[in-house]
């Protein structure tokens, strides 16, 4: 009995502990973000504690998320009603939380700031804006220059148009049984549309009508792009997963890939000898467009410090922070228009080059069926790509399923 | 007594706490899930009756998923209960480092499945060992590793899981070998039985609860296939597994609702092929 007694006041203490405990003076915003790179960890907890230093009575409690399971954690936390003030979310989710209501519009506080930044495009659904851009990520293309050169081309060489990327890959693909001309994605969820896509946006294609009522996936223009995206993977091109493809570019088996700044930051941090330039992806005839996606920082409905997280925000997101960001990760696209012509980005050609895509990418159409739309795109290049299916049909089918899910909204 | 009892349910309740609601609560809430629309984020949901159940069966990636489950359970268990016998036979036998043979068979069932998939995604690849060591011999292997190719994304990945499972099946067989009793094979030895028959007419029958528990338990694991398949292919190259298309339903796209229809269809299918299983095998007892 006596030992009963001791458990129930131990756990009567811990009660009471639990209820006295975490009660702060002054505002007190919970802030969810996937940045765990020990490089770049600090720099965001210098942030903080400069801001509260500024702003006495705030505090930033930050929780780390991965990329692997953060996007079911975020949903988890808002369904429960346990969502931070603040959350960091990729591009293509924040349709999917706005249009459920889950997090709060900003119009009113962001729309003077608009013409700063890059990228509202899916930061906005039905005129409101749901979230700030922060960090923005672009892909171009990179070619191995020892290999192109050694395949008879002049130094420095880089395509500007899909006849010139053809005559590379070929050329390079020639040297040699072990090496490829082209890096071509195999069938990786998340990864393979947006290596394909560029080249159909590069024909001035859309997925989805401007009135965003039509599926018009099945043109001419998509047919297009699809023949020479199959001809590239199918005649010289080594078929891999993105990081495996990175490794055998960085090892000087394959010529031309498409990557975003991780690769540039990866052969930097590794001191990697590689001869290698970058360039923007190439169009039909002239420099075309690349996929783009990135972070933005979104206030939950339900936080009760809404003005705070937004001031905030602003912020980490300010020119200043953003070049210190981008300086410290080695980081290409900061949201931030002046920020890009900071002298750290100016003065490195392949951050220019990056810098010089942002301008010349696109983000997906907003849609909160997003999800269901690059399922069926990806199931579709997969089928053309991998299991020769007639393209024509193909397209149809996709253009159809696509149809069917703008019908049911 | 009374406060006996009262101590007694005090220190269980943590447990019955976490039963119920971690365990018992989830068990009957998805059942009702999977008769309503519900996602999550979506605070209003519909009662939809059957119409999940009949969805899924119009579903070409669910059936396909189910298909290639079937494949999985059908093309492992008969290869990894032969070979967790024959491993168990060899390593019963008092041979010089017999305890390393069984230790080492037994290793890779503790190692960490994630591990051991990232491990086997290398060996697959166009410059993995084991893709060299087919074209060593002549064979002619997917030209971009054994994971990216439809023939052989799913037959490969079978192949890891049989690697993986035999060394806990060959214990549990071995256990089962260390019960019969020494003396029928003294009393057929007696009898001028040869090596062969005693394995038939001893050693076999009498091992049948032990294959039948091998056979229902490696069942069970093999229709929830999923971290291998997660870890390899997510799904890709004709991979897709009944439990994977779960996940993708459930925590992918949070269609809850649906994705609690597939958990209860795949739960009605195991108890069918189990009961099954105990039908057929469990008819001679010794």
């Amino acid at each position: 009995m006596k030992s009963i007694s001791i458990s129930f006041a131990i756990l009567a203490l811990l009660l009471l502990l639990q209820c006295g405990g975490g009660k702060t003076d002054g505002v007190v915003i919970e802030w969810w973000q996937f940045w765990t790179d020990p490089a770049i960890k600090p720099t965001i907890e210098k942030m903080i504690a400069d801001y509260e230093a500024a702003n006495p009575g705030v505090k930033i409690n930050i929780t780390d998320l991965t990329w692997a399971n953060g996007h079911e954690k975020i949903v988890i936390a808002f369904s429960s009603g346990t969502a931070p003030d603040i959350v960091e979310l990729g591009s293509d989710w924040i349709w999917e939380f706005a249009s459920t209501g889950q997090i709060a519009p900003i119009t009113d506080e962001v729309v003077k700031d608009t013409s700063l930044f890059h990228g509202w495009t899916p930061a906005t659904l039905d005129s409101q804006i749901y979230a700030f851009p922060w960090i923005l990520g672009t892909r171009v293309l990179f070619v191995n220059n020892a290999l192109s050169t050694r395949a008879g081309l002049k130094d420095k060489y880089v395509p500007a148009n899909w006849e010139q990327m053809k005559l590379l890959c070929y050329k390079i693909d020639s040297l040699g049984e072990d090496i490829y001309g082209f890096g071509a994605n195999a069938a990786e969820k998340h990864t393979l549309y947006k290596k394909f896509l560029p080249f159909y946006w590069s024909t001035g294609g859309r997925i989805i009508s401007e009135d965003g009522k039509y599926a018009v996936i099945s043109s001419d223009r998509c047919y297009q792009a699809l023949k020479f995206y199959k001809e590239l993977s199918d005649s010289c091109g080594m078929i891999d997963t993105q990081r495996r493809l990175e490794d055998a570019f960085l090892a000087g088996k394959v010529g031309v890939i498409i990557s975003g700044d991780w690769l540039l930051k990866r052969i930097k941090r590794g001191n990697i000898n590689i001869d290698f330039v970058t360039s923007l992806i190439p169009g039909p005839e002239y420099p075309g467009k690349s996929f783009v996606g990135g972070e933005y920082l979104a206030v939950s409905s339900k936080s009760p410090h809404q003005r705070e997280a937004i001031r905030f925000i602003k912020y980490l997101t300010s020119k200043e922070n953003q070049i210190l960001f981008c300086k410290t990760n080695y980081s290409a696209n900061p949201s931030h228009k002046e920020a890009a012509l900071d002298p750290f980005f100016k003065d490195d050609p392949n951050l220019m080059t990056f810098v010089s895509q942002l301008r010349l990418s696109e983000f997906p159409p907003p849609d909160p069926q997003w999800v269901y739309i690059e399922d069926i795109i990806e199931t579709m290049l997969e089928e053309i790509l991998f299991k020769n299916a007639p393209m024509v049909e193909t397209l149809y089918e996709a253009r159809n399923k696509i149809q069917k899910l703008i019908d049911s909204k | 007594m009374k406060r006996q009892i009262l101590a007694g349910n005090f220190l269980a309740s943590p447990w019955i706490v976490t039963f119920l609601a971690f365990w018992l609560f989830p068990l009957f809430y998805s059942f009702f899930l999977g008769f309503t629309d519900f996602r999550l984020m979506r605070p209003d949901y519909n009662w939809v009756g059957w119409e999940n159940y009949i969805n899924l069966f119009r579903d070409k990636a669910f059936i396909e998923a189910l298909i290639n489950t079937f494949i999985f359970v059908i093309g492992t268990i008969p290869f990894t209960t032969v070979i967790a016998l024959i491993l168990a036979l060899l390593v019963e036998k008092k041979i010089p480092g017999q305890a390393l043979f069984r230790s080492g068979y037994f290793v890779p069932s503790i190692t960490s499945m994630v591990v051991i998939a990232l491990v086997f995604t290398n060996l697959y690849s166009r410059d993995g060992y084991l893709f060299l060591l087919a074209k060593m011999l002549g064979m002619h292997p997917p030209e971009n590793g054994f994971l990216l190719s439809s023939k052989t994304a799913l037959l490969s990945i079978m192949a890891m899981d049989i690697w993986m499972s035999v060394g806990y099946y060959m214990l549990i067989f071995l256990a089962g070998l260390k019960a019969i009793p020494e003396e029928l094979y003294e009393a057929a030895s007696v009898a001028g039985a040869s090596g062969r028959q005693k394995f038939l007419h001893i050693t076999l029958p009498l091992l049948n609860p032990v294959t039948v528990f091998v056979i229902v338990i490696n069942s069970i694991k093999s229709f929830q296939v999923f971290t291998e398949i997660y870890v390899m292919t997510k799904g890709k190259y004709g991979t897709s597994s009944a439990v994977y298309f779960i996940y993708e339903s459930g925590l992918n796209r949070f269609e809850f609702g649906y994705a609690s229809a597939a958990a209860y269809l795949l739960f009605v299918i195991i108890a069918i092929f189990s009961i099954l299983q105990l039908g057929l095998m469990q008819r001679k007892h010794y």
